[in-house]
């Protein structure tokens, strides 16, 4: 090392001592613009990792959704599809197999929650056996098991299972319909089946009063995903009244979805940022006068206008330094274990159940430079940019009259 | 010469409402290892004068010579640069900062030089043993007696063994038995081979012994009796 790099060293580790002294010295201060801006920054790191891993765990679940869904609409609403609908699909190239699905909301009264029920035809899916990965425990109620449910993790709460295993629910007509509960979801499925409840399609057609030969919707599979868009263009052409749903599309809805409330929520807390970083810059300008008489001492002792802005700009990124790890660490912990409670009522779920879920955060450099650059940077800019004026303090002002 | 001022003038403001000529005409030539009293009432102009010789500003016109370098037209980084080099400052009230410890207000001068923790502290110690302080090197500066405090103040511009120490008004705030004492040090210093320029209008101060000659000073002027 030259004697001028090890000077200049020396000289930088000299103004970090004090700077990290200066700190010391103002701790009541510096310790309250820590907790503000680590408070900001666990905000937006909250809400960045919630978002991150509510894409993340869409995108795995709805991977295994049906490549194109059919629903029959009237006067811009949705009714039951007729299941002769699937002969008219019989000669269009592509097509796997057609799937009748029926499913809906059931309303509790008592509990007031509305659970989805969802009648498959789990023996006619292609991926029917799989789906029992889906399950932390059972299997998927077959074509002949009558009065079998499997149900998402909040149902065995809201319906207070506890130490049984049958429920009943109302049909229109009033009268019950009983169920064994023979499976339960795996938590990792939480955001899409949280307040599920799976039957049979007969079961689901008897729960719901639906008239034999209609079903909520078809489930079309293909033989190749890349030809997804022609074979729903081929519908489309086929069933004019039909809307066609595609997979990417339903994938792009739930990222919507994602994507407005996360911005949404980050105009809320830039916004918050933005006025912390205001108060910070007003705090920087202005000088008590004891740090004016510091800075004067200082200059008259031969430290340069320079030294004492790369004391400012130690002190900023120290404080901003530490606020990013504890706002960080602080939200990774908000998010794995305290399930991002803070956020749950602004990003999921419609439900009054609304999913517990367990979330593997996922931060990924950019995400950290993105944080870094909305927190660290405007602070440093707010803190050193006016430091200049302060450090201009006139020497003499040290001395007597 | 250490010190050369020929027709110095300081005017605050220049060509503003508020212009205020603080110094004209001052002509003074200080020599190596001699101890000069500026002397003169509170406004009369020693502070501007001690701040011209102290390199922190240059004068408004004239010529200042500290130590062999013209100040007129040199930029501020220089004369902080030269005043590093050649001036060590006492201060009205010592100026210290209370909140750091006493090692810390004496090592302060050192810390943009670059100079490494360990030489630090080995120098400020010697400084303190010099002065019998040395019990005292931890302690917060604000906890310290006032003679405690003067001692530190001399020790802090003795830090960088500059050539030439300054102190404005130092016994402003003491009584007599630590004027006294401070002017003793003073004295050592200069029989050490410092130049040492007081401003002060005490008489413990102009009237030493050690005091080669006392300037008086009055409207920004050198009186002349």
């Amino acid at each position: 090392m030259t004697a001028m790099a090890r000077y200049n060293l020396e000289k930088q580790l000299n103004i970090l001592e004090y700077a990290l002294s200066s700190l010391w010295r103002r701790r009541m201060k510096s310790l309250s613009v820590l907790l503000v801006f680590g408070a900001v920054i666990f905000l937006l790191a909250s809400f960045q990792m919630v978002t991150q891993a509510l894409s993340d765990k869409a995108r795995q679940v709805l991977a295994h959704t049906p490549e194109i869904t059919l629903q029959k609409m009237s006067a811009g609403r949705q009714e039951g599809i007729p299941l002769a609908y699937r002969d008219k699909l019989a000669g269009i190239f592509g097509i796997r197999r057609v799937v009748p699905r029926i499913w809906g909301y059931y309303f509790d009264e008592v509990r007031l929650a509305n659970y989805t029920v969802m009648g498959m035809a789990v023996d006619e899916m292609p991926e029917g056996a799989r789906l029992d990965t889906a399950l932390a425990r059972g299997t998927m109620p077959g074509p002949a098991e009558q009065g079998r449910a499997v149900i998402g993790s909040s149902i065995t709460n809201a319906l207070d299972l506890a130490g049984r295993d049958t429920f009943s629910l109302f049909r229109p007509d009033l009268s019950l319909k009983s169920f064994v509960v023979i499976g339960e979801f795996s938590r990792d499925t939480d955001i899409l089946t949280n307040d599920l409840i799976v039957m049979n399609l007969a079961d689901a057609r008897d729960l719901f009063g639906i008239p034999g030969g209609l079903v909520s919707d078809l489930c079309v599979y293909v033989a190749n995903p890349t030809e997804i868009e022609t074979i729903a263009k081929k519908i489309s052409d086929a069933l004019p009244s039909v809307r066609v749903l595609t997979r990417p599309q339903i994938q792009k809805t739930y990222q919507a979805v994602f994507g407005w409330r996360s911005g949404f929520g980050s105009i809320c807390l830039l916004s918050a940022l933005a006025a912390f970083v205001i108060l910070a810059w007003d705090k920087a300008s202005g000088l008590s006068p004891e740090e004016r008489r510091e800075i004067a001492i200082l200059k008259v002792l031969g430290w340069e206008t320079s030294d004492i802005l790369a004391v400012r700009f130690w002190e900023s990124v120290i404080v901003s330094g530490l606020a990013c790890i504890i706002g960080m660490t602080a939200a990774y912990v908000h998010v794995v274990y305290g399930a991002a409670s803070l956020f749950r009522p602004v990003l999921m779920g419609w439900s009054v159940l609304k999913p517990d879920l367990h979330l593997l955060p996922r931060l990924a450099g950019g995400d950290i430079l993105l944080i870094l650059a909305f927190t660290v940077i405007p602070y440093l800019a707010a803190t050193v940019i006016p430091a200049w004026r302060s450090a201009t303090v006139p020497a003499d002002s040290a001395l007597g009259g | 010469m250490l010190i050369e001022l020929s027709g110095v003038s300081k005017t605050y403001n220049q060509g503003r409402a508020n212009e205020v000529r603080a110094l004209s005409g001052i002509d003074l030539g200080v020599e190596q290892g001699s101890m000069v009293c500026l002397k003169g009432p509170s406004g009369s102009g020693k502070s501007t004068l001690l701040a011209i010789i102290g390199c922190i500003f240059p004068p408004t016109s004239g010529r200042a010579a500290i130590a062999g370098r013209q100040l007129a037209r040199l930029p501020d980084r220089f004369l902080t640069l030269h005043r590093r080099e050649t001036i060590g400052f006492i201060f009205q009230r010592f100026n210290i900062l209370p909140e750091l410890t006493v090692l810390e207000n004496i090592t302060l001068p050192l810390l943009p030089l670059g100079v490494a923790p360990k030489e630090r502290r080995q120098r400020a110690q010697e400084l303190l043993e010099r002065f019998g302080i040395s019990h005292r090197a931890q302690f917060p500066a604000g906890q310290i007696s006032g003679g405690e405090l003067q001692r530190v103040a001399i020790a802090r511009a003795l830090i960088n063994n500059q050539p030439i120490i300054l102190a404005d008004e130092p016994t402003a705030h003491l009584d007599t038995n630590l004027s006294r004492e401070f002017m003793e040090i003073m004295q050592q210093l200069k029989e050490a081979g410092k130049t040492v320029v007081i401003a002060s209008h005490d008489p413990v101060v102009f009237a030493h012994p050690a005091i080669d000659r006392t300037v008086t000073i009055q409207d920004g002027r050198i009186h002349v009796p």
